[in-house]
């Protein structure tokens, strides 16, 4: 990983602040956030809803712009979205009258890659994700979890700086979600990624993440930044692993609305 | 569970495994299903009966109960007025008439309609912009228009197109800005990052995205379309559908009068199949399975 660094760009947050206003009122959603990631880190943001986490990810996209603050990716200030932020959604986001490979091919379409090089793209692609059997397949005649496949392998296609995950298994069964969430560990592994990835659901971000920063709502803040103690290439064992519970249940602990933890 | 009546009371008790007795639950069939799949046998024939039924209507109206001064025209009648009229070549001249102008007036106005319903539907800007002018033109009917058109525009074909146009725009206009609206916020800030422009998400994605739900739009506009041609030819025309109706009342010949009507209501299930046809060809990802 570190033999990389030096070549690829980072991801720098510094200060964010992101106010809504609606007429006369404003909420606070961001407030003085900072988030790093290092090239080829695979870092996870978990927070209940409302802890803009969303918000911090469609910032680093380009999407949103903050209200005040710094932010970067390879020193570059970021001042809308491009193809070097691919990102993923949790759901209804892949074009549904283009087929498998061509929504895989859309991103290079756009980029004027030539017709040649954009199939040779797609089919390694659709290899990586085991979908080379559906590149004629539509949207609609996929599962829920290939259609977030497919998702990634567009958002990969045109060779991001970054990828942004913005629950993408959110909408899965367990089953489903276990296995795609190895196969983002097969991807990162084999592309060397740099990935920032939103999820609410803790037991992911361990069994994924090199660091977690944790989000606490109203305002929006990073209550805490984990570093996880396996290495990158950890398996399905992990999460028999003692430490993997402990490390859930800890972050869980932080996310505990005030007032439950007062209670209890 | 849809136990809504009370369980009758259980008459064997034995509790041996012998054939129940007595039934639970409200037993529903097929024909008058709420929300759910009938047997294709059963929808033909229910629209085979619905026809029948209004057929059976106009054939009892026109001989049993038929009476002076309520003229109604027997089926026999009309057909051999539709023949006459079309073996003395006027009702090819009246479809024609009619049809260029539903043609060129609707095209104009779905045109117009994808054109600025897209962009309403998709900049805010753009939305607030025309906002004062459809909320205000959409309550104004367009028949009343027709006064200011035949003194602008003349008498020929100008003032009828014109009509049909406006008398359609403002819903194809809001209906088509209501599709674009709905294309789901993730896919357009996915082809953001994907690197479209502005211009292509707008022509590569809102627009395949609504292409089916705007054919829906013009389809059900489209009868609009053919009651301001007929208010169009009702005023001031020399040929056309509309016009050989008002035509026909001068000599109260109302075997004519139903034998048009029979017309326009067929051309209008024709375009109706035609546009759902393109729809279906056009956009085959969202044809319903």
């Amino acid at each position: 990983m570190t033999a990389t660094s030096s070549e690829r760009p980072s991801v720098i947050v510094r200060n964010v602040i992101k106010d809504y206003r609606t007429g006369r009122t404003s909420v606070r959603a961001l407030d003085d956030v900072d988030l790093d990631v290092a090239p080829g880190e695979l870092v996870c943001i978990v927070g209940a809803s409302g802890c803009g986490k969303s918000t911090l990810l469609n910032i680093v996209g380009g999407l949103e712009t903050a209200t005040s603050g710094r932010v970067e990716v390879g020193g570059d200030q970021i001042v809308g979205p491009g193809p070097d932020r691919g990102m993923v959604f949790q759901a209804y986001s892949l074009f549904p009258w283009r087929s498998v490979a061509d929504n895989i091919g859309f991103g290079l379409e756009l980029a004027k890659v030539g017709r040649h090089e954009r199939q040779e793209r797609i089919d390694v692609l659709l290899g990586i994700m085991g979908l080379t059997e559906y590149r004629d397949r539509l949207p609609r005649e996929l599962s829920g979890g290939m259609r977030q496949r497919v998702a990634i392998a567009r958002a990969l296609a045109p060779e991001p700086d970054v990828l942004l995950l913005d629950e993408p298994f959110g909408a899965l069964d367990a089953q489903t979600k276990r296995h795609l969430q190895d196969f983002l560990r097969t991807v990162w592994l084999r592309t060397r990624a740099t990935i920032a990835m939103v999820t609410h659901d803790v037991a992911e971000a361990v069994y994924l993440a090199q660091r977690i920063y944790v989000m606490t709502p109203h305002p929006g803040r990073v209550a805490e930044v984990i570093e996880v103690p396996f290495g990158p290439n950890r398996g399905p064992a992990v999460r028999r692993d003692p430490r993997f519970s402990d490390l859930v249940d800890e972050i869980e602990d932080l996310l505990l609305p005030v007032t439950t933890k007062e209670d209890s | 569970m849809d136990s809504s009546t009370p369980a009758s009371p259980t008459t064997g008790s034995t509790g041996t495994a012998a054939e129940p007795v007595s039934t639970r639950g409200q037993f529903q069939g097929p024909l008058l299903r709420v929300r759910g799949p009938i047997p294709d046998s059963m929808r033909w024939s229910a629209t085979a009966a619905g026809v029948a039924a209004v057929v059976g209507l106009w054939a009892l109206t026109s001989t049993v109960w038929a009476t002076d001064g309520f003229a109604v025209p027997t089926i026999g009648a009309t057909w051999r007025a539709l023949v006459e009229m079309a073996e003395s070549g006027e009702l090819w001249t009246d479809f024609l008439a009619s049809i260029r102008r539903v043609a060129l007036g609707y095209s104009i106005s779905v045109a117009i309609g994808i054109l600025l319903g897209v962009l309403i539907g998709s900049i805010a800007s753009v939305e607030s912009f025309f906002e004062p002018q459809l909320g205000f033109g959409r309550y104004i009917p367009a028949t009343a228009l027709t006064p200011l058109f035949l003194i602008w525009l003349g008498i020929d074909e100008a003032p009828k197109i014109a009509l049909i146009v406006v008398g359609t725009v403002f819903y194809n206009i809001m209906m088509t800005a209501d599709v674009a609206r709905s294309v789901p916020q993730e896919l357009i800030k996915a082809s953001y990052t994907l690197g479209a422009s502005r211009l292509t998400v707008l022509r590569r994605v809102i627009l395949p995205h609504s292409w089916p739900g705007i054919i829906d739009v013009a389809r059900i506009n489209l009868a609009a379309a053919w009651l301001m041609l007929v208010v169009a030819e009702l005023l001031a025309a020399q040929d056309g559908l509309a016009f050989r109706i008002i035509r026909a009342q001068r000599f109260r010949r109302v075997d004519r009068m139903f034998a048009l009507l029979l017309v326009l209501g067929v051309l209008g299930i024709v375009s109706d199949m035609a546009l759902r046809a393109l729809r279906n060809r056009s956009a085959r990802w969202a044809v319903d399975r």
